[in-house]
């Protein structure tokens, strides 16, 4: 028992250190709200702790950890959806949305995030697990290993996504001009 | 300025944006997960109490009521809010399983959550709803049959009783199918994605 709690401690010990960056990041994909994107860290790492005592090992550590933060997003945001009226969109609906963009004299790489974050955070779940992945530099076998998908469709997902990515960048360029 | 629209610059502005790092210690996260485990208990503990309060008052109606059909209805009621309480009870400790967080993947995972939730809001008249409603007829009924002086029309104020606990639980199973209804959408949804798998 005790033996088995510190492997679960030490693998937590190691997987916050190494990914605790990108689970930061999986907090703020889905939660804008600076409080409750807190929680929502913290909910990630106490299931990521909790959870560790049933790693088998059969996947990575990280594939582990992308999974359990999403897994703990996921929930989050349905519980939160019961008080929020935000309308979740896929892939396909998101280019015909209004860009959200910043004020004038925010830079251009603060600009480009909060852009990302503002096209992340309005994705369907599927859909906003694949384009964090693609964000973080996944490939698609590990996106899928992730997601669940097929090569084939986070293939399909990726090219859509980077569809969406350059014409809003673009558009948003043109129009900073 | 340089541009930063390519693919791989939006990745190098993803992945290098900065964070703010959360440290806790094993102290701490053993500490906020037995807290989360308190919340999930004291919630279900509130629950309890609060039907155990509208027990005892039942209880006390039925002492104190007259005629036989008075008191099988507070009986009736007793045991269907016991019997919410078990469902409760039995809905709320089937759920934790941490492993899971790192076994399912993300669709699985997301399907998972929306087929319970829609579970619990399709069935939620079987058990929410259903087990108050004969302790409920009868109570009124009853009400209704012992006339009692301080009542004018019994008959009529049983009436518009039922009628108007039957248009509140007729709301409710409404709302509840149209949300299972919008859940089952987003199943399908997922569905139609895995059967790309």
């Amino acid at each position: 028992m005790a033996a088995s709690t510190s492997a679960q401690d030490n693998l937590y010990r190691e997987a916050a250190a190494t990914y605790g960056a990108a689970m930061e990041r999986v907090a703020r994909a889905y939660e804008a709200d600076p409080e409750s994107r807190r929680d929502l860290l913290q909910d990630i790492h106490i299931g990521l702790w909790r959870s560790l005592e049933g790693f088998n090992g059969l996947c990575s550590l990280r594939t582990w950890v992308y999974r359990v933060a999403h897994n703990v997003a996921v929930s989050h945001v349905s519980r939160e959806r019961r008080h929020r009226s935000q309308v979740l969109v896929g892939l396909e609906e998101i280019e015909l949305l209004p860009d959200a963009k910043e004020g004038e004299g925010a830079s251009q790489r603060r600009d480009t995030l909060a852009r990302l974050l503002g096209l992340i955070q309005a994705l369907k779940p599927p859909d906003r697990q694949v384009m964090f992945a693609y964000l973080e530099g996944m490939d698609a076998a590990e996106i899928g290993e992730i997601t669940g998908l097929s090569a084939v469709n986070v293939a399909t997902k990726v090219h859509r996504i980077k569809r969406v990515l350059a014409r809003r960048f673009e558009e948003g360029e043109r129009d900073g001009k | 300025m340089a541009n930063e629209s390519s693919p791989s610059d939006m990745r190098n502005v993803w992945q290098s944006q900065r964070t703010e790092g959360i440290h806790m210690s094993m102290e701490e996260i053993r500490g906020r997960a037995r807290k989360f485990q308190k919340r999930i208990h004291w919630r279900n503990g509130r629950e309890y109490v609060a039907a155990l309060a509208v027990s005892v008052y039942f209880g006390f109606e039925l002492w104190r009521a007259h005629g036989l059909m008075t008191q099988v209805g507070f009986g009736l009621l007793i045991a269907g809010l016991a019997y919410m309480v078990w469902q409760l009870h039995r809905r709320g400790s089937a759920r934790d399983v941490p492993a899971e967080l790192g076994l399912a993947n993300g669709v699985d995972f997301y399907r998972r959550e929306l087929a319970r939730q829609r579970d619990l809001v399709r069935s939620a008249w079987s058990w929410y709803i259903a087990p108050v409603v004969p302790g409920l007829l009868l109570v009124t009924a009853g009400f209704a049959r012992t006339n009692p002086r301080h009542v004018q029309h019994p008959v009529l104020s049983m009436c518009l009783f039922d009628a108007f606990a039957a248009v509140f639980f007729l709301l409710i199973w409404q709302l509840n199918r149209s949300g299972a209804r919008r859940l089952q959408k987003r199943i399908d949804e997922l569905d139609a994605l895995q059967g790309l798998r």
